[in-house]
């Protein structure tokens, strides 16, 4: 058996839709979503900043919807068919859903203890996984803590997602399966108040940033 | 169908599924439950295989407190005030059967008292029900970590709690517990002959001079119950790079909001359904005793 470092690992070839479809579609899906999420920052200012029931489901929507897009990333960048100039493409994509320092902290059930990677190292690492072919499966599961507000006025939350890793090599007898595990992945979620200028008005909207993941190895 | 390199959330918005209460899979003693039929749930399957498992585990310390006060439904869906079964007494206990871990309090004594506690959480006894309070006081965090200390890892136990700050909330390290400080740190003692005299400071407390050169040791001049303070030293240390942080090897949270209890929470993981963030200890204490029993488990008395 050859243990992975990570609980993300190469994926087997990329999902029919390519990263540009896949980005056009998230980009249209984001503009949605701000649509959705925003209103007049007059209003705004009257109703505070209050996350209640409506807009927290929006706000899961939202944040959910940056978490697919990580899934998908990584198992871009995690397989071996994707040319490496088009994995670091995705990996500065990537990048992108994350705020500033946030790390990957990854254990297994052999080593308990937490080895902590910055997100660029986690996944340059994903890409270089020694097999031959992966299957990334996906449970359908994911559970949403609330929002909990910081002391700067941010509010923070955790999703809760799980995964199911196999990673195959080619031997005599065709293709072997080597390694395989499943994690539990639990995913920080930061939510903030903005405002933005469109056709002369101020527009307030809730912006989602992810943070720190735990990785954690659930069993093999 | 089996999905592989692609993200297993569909092309469209999922449905937030977001937990199944474990005792729903156990049988048919359930009661009310919001959201759903209390006998039709059985096993769920994902897209590939059964998940019940990921479904019943307390995933959160957050579902844990939602668990626990009925704050969720059985698919993990948050319920509020104006919510149907919000608090709900009969759907409160089903939940707080699956929130113990029941390799432990399964039978005899410890299953006694599981019951004594439930009865008193639900508010059986005649009393309000209680319920936990995330932002409350009276519940924090022991955190087991590696450092490099001395030149070699050592453990070193990190304690935490919740407070509030400016627009929310944030956790602060509280006090820490090393070895090495409870061999260097005096234990606190009884009050012997070494003292000055209350008269000294008409000398400018000459007689100080005294005390330092014939003794190392001050704890015999310290206040009545002072004790000593680990987290300074840490402190210390750490900013003379002294203390290099390794990693995190376990966690768990110690609660005493229910008047007369302390119980500890824990994650638990092997196979089957009572998994995930469960209290692995349940002891009554004297009510009063809240603050002497936290020093206990910081102190590990």
């Amino acid at each position: 058996m050859n243990p992975t470092p990570f609980s993300t690992h190469r994926s087997a070839p990329a999902a029919p839709e390519g990263p540009r479809s896949a980005q056009r579609f998230i980009g249209f899906l984001g503009l949605f979503l701000m649509a959705f999420l925003a209103l007049p920052a007059g209003l705004a200012a009257q109703s505070g900043e209050d996350v209640g029931p409506e807009r927290k489901r929006a706000i899961d929507s939202l944040a959910l919807e940056k978490v697919r897009d990580l899934s998908k990333y990584i198992a871009i960048v995690g397989n071996k068919e994707t040319p490496v100039s088009e994995a670091d493409r995705v990996i500065a994509r990537t990048l992108e859903l994350f705020a500033p320092g946030s790390e990957m902290g990854v254990s297994s059930i052999n080593s308990p203890d937490i080895q902590y990677y910055p997100v660029r190292r986690y996944l340059e690492r994903l890409m270089q996984l020694n097999y031959d072919r992966v299957e990334i499966d996906w449970y359908d599961i994911q559970y949403i803590s609330d929002l909990e507000r910081q002391p700067d006025g941010k509010y923070v939350g955790v999703i809760t997602i799980y995964q199911r890793f196999s990673g195959y090599k080619q031997g005599f007898e065709g293709s072997q399966l080597q390694y395989k595990d499943t994690t539990k992945k639990d995913i920080t979620v930061y939510v903030e108040r903005k405002e933005t200028q469109i056709g002369g008005r101020t527009i307030g909207f809730w912006d989602v940033l992810l943070g720190d993941v735990r990785v954690t190895e659930t069993r093999r | 169908m089996k999905r592989r390199g692609r993200i297993g959330f569909g092309g469209t918005f999922p449905v937030l599924l977001l937990g199944l209460l474990p005792c729903l899979v156990q049988g048919p003693q359930l009661h009310a439950q919001p959201g759903a039929s209390s006998t039709s749930l059985g096993h769920r399957k994902g897209d590939f295989g059964d998940e019940t498992a990921l479904y019943a585990e307390t995933k959160q310390v957050n579902q844990f407190f939602r668990r626990f006060n009925a704050e969720e439904t059985r698919d993990g869906e948050r319920l509020y005030p104006e919510s149907e079964g919000y608090h709900d007494p009969a759907f409160r206990e089903s939940f707080l059967d699956i929130l113990f871990d029941n390799e432990r309090f399964a039978s005899g004594a410890s299953a006694q008292l599981k019951d004594r506690f439930t009865g008193q959480v639900l508010g059986r006894d005649g009393q309000a029900p209680v319920f936990l309070d995330f932002h409350g006081s009276h519940w924090f965090a022991e955190l087991e970590c590696l450092f490099q200390y001395g030149g070699k890892e050592q453990p070193l136990t990190i304690f935490l709690h919740l407070e509030a700050d400016r627009l929310g909330h944030k956790w602060v390290i509280d006090q820490v517990r090393f070895a090495p400080y409870a061999e260097r740190i005096p234990p606190p003692r009884e009050a012997g002959d070494e003292f000055l005299h209350p008269l000294s400071h008409e000398l400018d407390f000459m007689n100080l001079a005294k005390v330092f050169r014939s003794s190392k040791d001050l704890a015999g001049y310290l206040p009545q119950g002072w004790t000593p303070d680990p987290l300074t030293l840490f402190l210390l240390d750490v900013a003379e790079g002294n203390m290099r942080f390794r990693t995190v090897r376990s966690l768990r949270f110690h609660f005493l909001q229910v008047p007369g209890w302390y119980f500890r929470l824990e994650d638990v993981q092997r196979e089957g359904y009572n998994t995930g963030w469960l209290i692995t200890e349940l002891q009554r204490i004297d009510p009063a005793a809240r603050h002497a029993k936290r020093l206990a488990i910081q102190f590990g008395l």
